[in-house]
């Protein structure tokens, strides 16, 4: 039986009772609570150092009270005036910037042109060797760019710098310092290292390009130019463009390469600009420059974004099309697959190779047998003073390592953790503006190079600040650190994981009778095990093949093993130096793998995110 | 014994201006079977995950035996974990990571019921809906019909008082649909619960539910059995929504007094007043003789469609264009002409606002009782006369 109510005008009810009733369902919706929480959370970690360091280039830092003839911590545009007009400030910015925009801009744009060929080679054509070529030139995207930067000096470092010679110096053939520094082998090797990127971006374009497109041009009678240039190039340029800003961003924050090749020739970059003007205790100025760099990256995500928003109109629903069709090379099979070998020569073969021989030659560049030598590896009684031994019966070396994969590790997992908590709140906090917040916020760090964010956290918690200690020193900045930078990509993954999961699974458990506890760890937890893996190992391998955090953050009780490499680098200890690289540029590899097992998805897609 | 009963429930999703639930008022009593019918878009799942908790209201009011579980005015809202009622997402929601077994004993485990009572109820529930052979299977290994039946298992396991079901039958093809929707009675019957369902499809709707609440834009149009809602639709959209071929529709206010058209020849037998505004008729009333007389109208048979069984037949008078169902094969051709009877008693007037309006019986005339053809009287009595209030 049923009664049907007359639909009479019930009172609305007021605002009070509406307040009310949404606390009683907010109440039993956790999310919400770890919405703030986080929010709370990410605003003291990312929010506040960004903060600060703007802020600093503001603020008479300690030191500066005579120059600015104002007190310490006072209002001034000294720092400013001085980076940005004063007569340094060609030295202290303009010149690095244009370095930089060089950099950046000539890497796009030869990484570009090699890697759409070879992009186009190894998914659009019967090339020799296409299947084995698909994962041999990704990997130099896998290992960390200084990596090949010190298997450049290692070649062709010469008398500008001081201690072991270079091998062609040791042949007897000087090298110019264009050659051994600067601008050239920058660009080289951050081509070598990106063009890989372009490789994975563009060949996932052309696969999901339906070539139905292409053959209805080609029955309407277009020659294979006009097809390329009309047809392919216009549906693959959403991913062109993705791929350039991509890279051009990342070459704006590359700290390490310009590091090793650009400062002994004093051939600066933003961000070893911002280094130099941290370690001669300029904060100010090093606020500045972080602000520039910071600019840029927001330049750079607006137009992305607009850029994006294009794509989003033609984008196509393709991949039905028999992809394995493939172009036909003729005569220029082989030759196609041997600028592909030569590319994974350069970019793999012989940059290891030379690490690993300069690991076992006694003198640089002396290519006879009695200078062969395993003493830097596992030899002892040496008679260098600090490294009585091969590294890998050094202590240092293992503490080096086990700290690595501590703080690292730990940070990698926190992150992951974080990144699908915050996929977590952001999907199903009931406040708008506490999801989009934690959006942004997290995806903050991704404008801020490492190494201005360094900075930012060592003017942040180098001192006790309230309930928080002073931090600097301890393994913990270097963890928050690391999570707080390895946020963008945890939190993107995170929301990504939660929007595909999509709320049911987790309603039907509430329906079940399931608590949140239970929920999280019987149900959201397991089913996302696979991308929580992902989610953790990305970061970690990422994590240790950074540079620029550690090199600020760490001290020698909290050594990582790229710190301890540099440490060695410094001593003039180069063949112990590049076994350590090896050893930082294995575990990458293994945990790379270890992603490949775990997702089965393959490193094209693993990388791409 | 668990009713639920709904007051002025609205609801009005963030970011949208009109409510999706509009002041719906609505009481399902214990043991009921009853159907949300309506067009898609018109918020019945939202008023299903109101009730089970998933979604809150925006104004009015929610109660499951006299306990209130959501009201704004109170400042009440009991989270779906607390109310014990069965839900079945359309698309079943299965956890991907457990096994058939798993899933079933999901609830039970919370509850934490013994092990070896968990067992035999799990065995239960599984055998009684037949897919105890895919206990160790994980739901991607099931077909839809069979994902179906773990997701209701998965709810009778704990057996709750009250189950809602989201497009039970919508997602199977036609022979799981037949076997589904005798699975869902039998269930009905066994375990007594009292069962809310949601469905687009008329079908559906009239072959499972005791009583039928027709939705439309967030607002209730209709509660009742099957046959009340097909034989006195309150309003023109539950006439038009309910009934296939859909019902003819007359628009007594289009035409000009001299021309020959059905509202002109409908006018004249029956005294309507000034709110009289559309007239329908329902295909299968309409009847087809050769003979005329003073009450049949000469029509065109414009064209016949079979459809398995039945015939639809389009009929043309005038300008007017009127849709025939029937079950016997017509023993006329294309082009041919026949006589049309439209019996008073089967025509459904609304008014301007598209309500039903009742005539006084005065006004209608009875003249086609006496008629003299058999047929037109046998046919038409066996008809379900529609009661007049
Ligand atoms: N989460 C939501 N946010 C905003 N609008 C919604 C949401 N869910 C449903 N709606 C809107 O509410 C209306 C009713 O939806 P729904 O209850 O799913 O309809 P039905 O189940 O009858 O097809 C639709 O117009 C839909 O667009
Ligand atoms: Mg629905």
């Amino acid at each position: 039986m049923t009664i049907l109510l007359t639909a009479a005008e019930q009172k609305k009810p007021n605002i009070w009772r509406r307040a009310r009733h949404s606390f009683a369902v907010a109440r039993h919706e956790p999310a919400n609570l770890i919405g703030l929480v986080l929010a709370i959370f990410f605003a003291y970690l990312i929010l506040a150092p960004v903060l600060s360091i703007l802020v600093d280039s503001f603020i008479v830092q300690s030191g500066d009270e005579a120059r600015t003839h104002q007190d310490e911590g006072s209002f001034t545009f000294y720092y400013i005036v001085r980076t940005l007009y004063s007569r340094i400030s060609e030295i202290l910015l303009w010149q690095p910037l244009y370095n930089t925009l060089a950099i950046a801009a000539s890497t796009v744009v030869f990484s570009m042109s090699i890697g759409v060929v070879l992009a186009w080679l190894v998914n659009r054509t019967n090339m020799a060797g296409r299947a084995w070529f698909a994962t041999a030139l990704i990997v130099p995207f896998m290992l960390p760019t200084w990596t090949f930067a010190l298997a450049w000096t290692t070649i062709f470092k010469n008398r500008t710098v001081g201690g072991q010679p270079g091998w062609l110096e040791s042949l007897g053939i000087t090298t110019s310092n264009s050659v051994a520094y600067g601008y050239f082998p920058i660009v080289f090797i951050l081509v070598l290292h990106y063009t890989p990127l372009v490789i994975l971006i563009v060949g996932n374009a052309l696969r999901r390009l339906d070539s139905q497109m292409e053959d209805s041009a080609r029955v309407l009678g277009a020659p294979s130019r006009t097809i390329a240039f009309s047809i392919v190039l216009p549906l693959i340029r959403p991913a062109l463009m993705s791929a350039a800003l991509l890279i051009f961003a990342d070459c704006i924050g590359e700290f390490a390469v310009p590091y090793i090749l650009g400062l002994p020739v004093r051939y600066d970059t933003l961000a070893t600009g911002l280094y130099r003007a941290l370690d001669t205790r300029q904060n100010g100025v090093a606020a500045v420059i972080a602000g520039v760099i910071m600019i840029i990256g927001v330049i750079t995500l607006l137009i992305d974004v607009r850029m994006m928003k294009e794509a989003r109109r033609f984008v196509t629903v393709g991949g039905k099309g028999n992809m394995d069709r493939l172009r036909k090379l003729g005569r220029m099979r082989l030759p196609a697959s041997g600028f592909a070998g030569a590319f994974v020569l350069i970019g793999v073969v012989l940059p290891l190779l030379t690490l690993f021989l300069s690991t076992i030659m006694i003198l640089p560049g002396r290519f006879t047998l009695e200078n062969f030598t395993f003493d830097y590896w596992i030899g002892s009684n040496l008679d260098t003073v600090a490294l009585r031994n091969g590294i890998l019966l050094t202590p240092e070396f293992w503490q080096a390592a086990w700290n690595t994969i501590v703080i690292v590790g730990s940070s990698s997992m926190i992150s992951g953790v974080l990144g699908l908590l915050v996929g977590y709140a952001v999907l199903r906090c009931s406040f708008k503006g506490v999801g989009a917040f934690l959006r942004q916020i997290t995806f903050l760090p991704y404008l801020v190079p490492g190494i201005a964010f360094a900075a930012a956290f060592l003017s942040l918690f180098a001192v006790a600040r309230g309930p928080i200690p002073a931090l600097y020193g301890t393994p913990a900045i270097l963890i928050i650190a690391l999570v707080a930078s390895k946020m963008p990509f945890a939190s993107r993954s995170g929301i990504a994981a939660m929007t595909q999961l999509g709320k049911e699974p987790e309603e039907a458990a509430r329906i079940a009778g399931a608590n949140w506890f239970s929920r999280m760890t019987k149900i959201i937890i397991p089913i996302q095990a696979g991308p929580l893996a992902t989610g953790i190992l990305l970061p970690f391998i990422s994590g240790i093949k950074g540079v620029s955090l550690f090199i600020i953050l760490a001290i020698p009780s909290t050594d990582v093993l790229t710190t301890y490499s540099l440490r060695l680098l410094d001593y003039n200890y180069d063949q112990a130096a590049n076994a350590v690289v090896l050893m930082i540029a294995l575990i990458a590899w293994l945990g790379t793998v270890l992603i490949q097992k775990i997702s089965g998805t393959g490193l094209a897609q693993g990388l791409e995110n | 014994m668990p009713t639920i009963s709904l007051t002025n429930l609205t609801k009005c999703y963030d970011g949208n201006t009109e409510p999706s639930v509009d002041q719906v008022s609505l009481t399902v009593e214990d043991g009921e079977f009853m159907c949300l019918l309506g067009p898609s878009g018109c918020g019945k799942t939202t008023i299903l995950r109101m009730i089970a908790g998933i979604e809150h209201s925006t104004s009015g009011e929610i109660a499951v035996d006299d306990l209130v579980v959501d009201s704004v005015h109170q400042s009440c809202f009991i989270p779906p974990e607390q109310r014990r009622i069965g839900f079945v997402f359309q698309n079943y929601a299965l956890w991907p990571h457990m096994t058939v077994e798993r899933n079933v004993d999901f609830g039970l485990r919370l509850q934490k019921v013994p092990a070896q009572e968990r067992k035999e109820r799990c065995l239960d529930v599984m055998s009684k809906l037949r897919i105890l052979e895919y206990a160790d299977r994980y739901p991607s290994q099931l077909s839809g019909g069979q994902q179906q039946r773990v997701a209701l298992a998965r709810m009778l396991a704990v057996n709750p008082g009250i189950l809602l079901l989201d497009e039970p039958l919508s997602n199977l093809d036609a022979t799981l649909r037949l076997e589904m929707r005798a699975e869902l009675r039998r269930l009905h019957q066994t375990f007594g619960t009292t069962i809310i369902f949601v469905s687009h499809d008329q079908w559906e709707a009239m072959t499972l539910a005791n009583t039928i609440a027709v939705m439309n834009k967030g607002q209730l149009q209709q509660i009742g059995t099957p046959d009340e809602i097909y034989a006195e639709p309150c309003n023109r959209f539950v006439a038009e929504f309910i009934g296939n071929p859909k019902i003819n529709i007359v628009d007594l206010k289009a035409s000009a007094a001299e021309q020959v058209s059905l509202a002109n020849h409908i006018r004249s037998r029956i005294a309507t007043n000034e709110f009289t505004n559309v007239c329908a008729i329902r295909p299968e009333e309409i009847i087809l003789t050769d003979t005329a007389n003073a009450n049949t109208l000469p029509m065109t048979i414009e064209n016949i469609m079979p459809t398995g069984g039945s015939w639809v037949i389009e009929l043309s008078f005038g300008d007017d264009r009127l849709f025939h169902s029937t079950q016997s094969r017509p023993k006329w051709r294309e082009g041919e002409q026949v006589n049309a009877y439209l019996p008073t008693l089967s025509l459904h007037f609304f008014d301007q606002a598209n309500n039903r309006l009742v005539l006084p019986e005065t006004d209608l005339d009875y003249n086609h009782l006496l008629l003299n053809s058999a047929s037109i009287n046998q046919k038409h009595t066996n008809q379900p006369l529609a009661k007049q209030a």
